[in-house]
């Protein structure tokens, strides 16, 4: 072990330092984007609005508008599930910092619309309200500008309440598709109002490029490509089986299979053509690594319509948008890895281990249930690890009665803890899924055990 | 992000908006109208008529002065250097100014001379380049077309919200005037 290099130690960790490359180039562009948007206004001339006290606001206004309508399509893009994204960051990551920059944006979007009724309202002597009015009835675009800042505060609060699950999803979802129009309507007055992006000059050519290819990459990457795929596929439902009560896998064939690049550990949005399901997408995780024929999912009933899954019939047609997700192989950092699943959370686990490239002994699997029958998966699991010469622990029984631990009862006063039954974690890449709560317990543990932040990967099962 | 990686990031950004910001030197001294047309309008003004910046309302002045620039085109006919209101006389006929350029639009006026007085001044061009610099160029021409007839001269002060078109417009009909001299 001193010089040898192993060919496996080499792919991983090349193909980390890859994405690592492209993850700083993606988010150079990104800060690059914010720069050249400044250097626009500047080499129009803009720190001109600075030289005067009367005309400050509205400069600042003029700067909040312009970042901020950069930010915002940023967050479109973020949005949008293209592809390279996915593979750089997971889509878990790309979604948090869409959500992150949500709230900065709508302030300077607001800042953008009270400084320049300030601005201007110094120039042409109005109170703001007076101001207001004016540019509502005579500057062109504008009443459409100020529909536009509703609706996104709209989306933005209705945002803020579903995360704390007040909402049911299907309205925030609608709600959100209204961001789109927000966006759409507030575009024109830029164009009209603004003489920055007056005709012929270099800005104006330099927004209507940026903001073209936002809605191009959405419209592209979330309806004609998962339209062409599942098209091109034409999954059909084979084979519905029960794994454990109020559980099924749910096995799908189609066409060309071979040529769908998913990895086990992925997640797709399901959509069922059947009576009462076909109206909303589901997001499953594979179970099981795709073979080139066939790609199956395991669902629990949660009580709202996945119970209807449970009925599905061999013979319905699937459409899909997918693969998503950096939760499989592809996130691996080095040559060891540690898997923890708990619940429904182990059908992914099993997914990505039947995938995972490991050398004997150098992973470990660490099962979680309630009891028995919710280590679902658990036979196809242990063929796996006897497969591959890892480690298996399960773990199964309620926790210990007001002890905040992810461990069961018998393992807890057994003594066991993270690091006894996985000794090498610190050396190697953690992946944990299953319910929220649990899944903070153990990154909290795997965090204090000195696992460094970017091999903890952690998939949680909400949107 | 890597540490390195963040730091070029951020010394590119930085490269960039200094790009910007070298571009916009050029753009910004080619739209200030020249420092000194500024100065001589202000300082001028200040050691003025300070009471312009009163002005009751725009249309009791205009038709005082119009009253009284009909007055002295009756009287003109008479004795044409009985002027006792202001010092300079300029020379009868229509002068055409200078362009002035903005970052907001060009700016250009015509000045009538009837008996050796300011008796009207034309708009040629007007900061027209959007919506808004178009609403405020209109009305604060017309503003100061009154205060210029009022003081006879182009030391009027300065509209606040509308200094681009303030000063290129005085500039453009200085260099009117001074051909009228």
């Amino acid at each position: 072990m001193t010089t040898t290099a192993t060919p496996l130690a080499q792919q991983i960790s090349s193909r980390y330092r890859g994405r690592l490359r492209r993850g700083d180039l993606l988010e150079t562009i990104m800060y690059f984007s914010i720069a050249i948007v400044l250097a626009l206004f500047l080499a129009d001339g803009g720190a001109i609005y600075f030289l005067d006290i009367k005309e400050v606001a509205t400069g600042l206004g003029i700067v909040a508008g312009l970042i901020g309508t950069d930010l915002l399509l940023i967050m479109l893009i973020l949005a949008a599930r293209i592809p390279i994204l996915d593979r750089t960051f997971g889509h878990d990551k790309v979604i948090a910092l869409h959500r992150k920059l949500g709230k900065p944006v709508l302030y300077l979007i607001l800042g953008h619309m009270v400084l320049l009724l300030i601005g201007y309202g110094i120039s042409s002597g109005n109170n703001i309200i007076a101001e207001a009015i004016d540019m509502i009835v005579n500057l062109p675009d504008m009443g459409w500008a100020f529909i536009a800042t509703g609706l996104m505060i709209l989306v933005v609060v209705t945002s803020l309440v579903i995360v704390r699950r007040k909402l049911a999803y299907q309205f925030w979802y609608a709600v959100h598709l209204l961001s789109y129009a927000a966006v759409l309507l507030a575009l024109p007055h830029q164009f009209t109002n603004g003489q920055l992006f007056g005709e012929g000059k270099m800005a104006r050519w330099y927004w209507m490029a940026i903001s073209i290819a936002t809605f191009a990459s959405i419209v592209i990457y979330r309806v004609i490509l998962p339209t062409a795929l599942s098209l091109k596929h034409k999954l059909v439902v084979t084979a519905v089986d029960v794994v454990g009560p109020g559980v099924v896998s749910i096995t799908m064939r189609g066409n060309r299979l071979d040529e769908l690049t998913a990895r086990g550990g992925q997640f797709f949005n399901w959509r069922f053509w059947a009576p009462g399901l076909w109206w909303d997408s589901h997001p499953y995780s594979l179970s099981a690594n795709p073979d080139g024929q066939s790609l199956r999912i395991t669902v629990r009933d949660l009580g709202d319509s996945s119970n209807k899954l449970l009925r599905l019939k061999p013979g319905t047609a699937v459409s899909f948008e997918g693969p998503y997700g950096l939760f499989s192989d592809a996130a691996r950092t080095t040559t060891k890895a540690v898997f923890l699943g708990a619940g429904i959370g182990i059908t992914p686990i099993r997914a990505m281990l039947e995938d995972a490239r490991v050398n004997p002994m150098d992973a470990t699997v660490i099962l979680r249930g309630a009891t028995n029958d919710q280590v679902y998966l658990w036979d196809e699991t242990y063929e796996i690890c006897v497969k591959k010469s890892a480690y298996l622990r399960v773990l199964v029984g309620h926790r210990p009665r007001g002890v905040d631990t992810w461990l069961s009862n018998e393992a807890y006063t057994a003594g066991e803890s993270l690091e006894s039954l996985a000794p090498d974690i610190r050396n190697s890449d953690v992946f944990i899924c299953g319910p929220t709560a649990w899944l903070d317990l153990v990154v909290e543990d795997a965090r204090q055990l000195g696992v460094p932040e970017h091999r903890i990967h952690a998939e949680r099962f909400d949107f | 992000m890597r540490a390195k990686s963040a730091f070029a990031a951020g010394v590119g950004s930085a490269a960039i908006v200094a790009i910007g910001w070298q571009a916009g030197l050029g753009a910004l001294a080619q739209q200030l109208p020249t420092s000194t047309a500024i100065a001589s309008g202000t300082t001028t003004n200040a050691s003025g008529t300070t009471g312009t910046t009163a002005t009751p309302s725009p249309s009791a002045s205009a038709s005082a002065s119009a009253s009284a620039s009909s007055g002295t085109s009756s009287s003109s006919s008479s004795s044409s250097s009985s002027s006792t209101t202001t010092t300079t006389t300029y020379k009868d006929g229509t002068y055409t100014g200078s362009v002035v350029a903005t970052r907001y639009g060009n700016s250009q006026v015509q000045v009538v001379i009837k008996g050796g007085k300011i008796s009207d001044v034309i708009v040629l061009q007007r900061q027209q380049v959007d919506t808004k610099s178009n609403q405020i160029s209109a009305s604060a021409t017309a503003t100061l077309k009154t205060k210029v007839l009022a003081a006879q001269s182009a030391s009027v002060s300065n509209i606040s919200g509308a200094t681009y078109t303030t000063q290129s417009y005085l500039q453009s009909l200085q260099n009117a005037l001074s051909q009228a001299k």
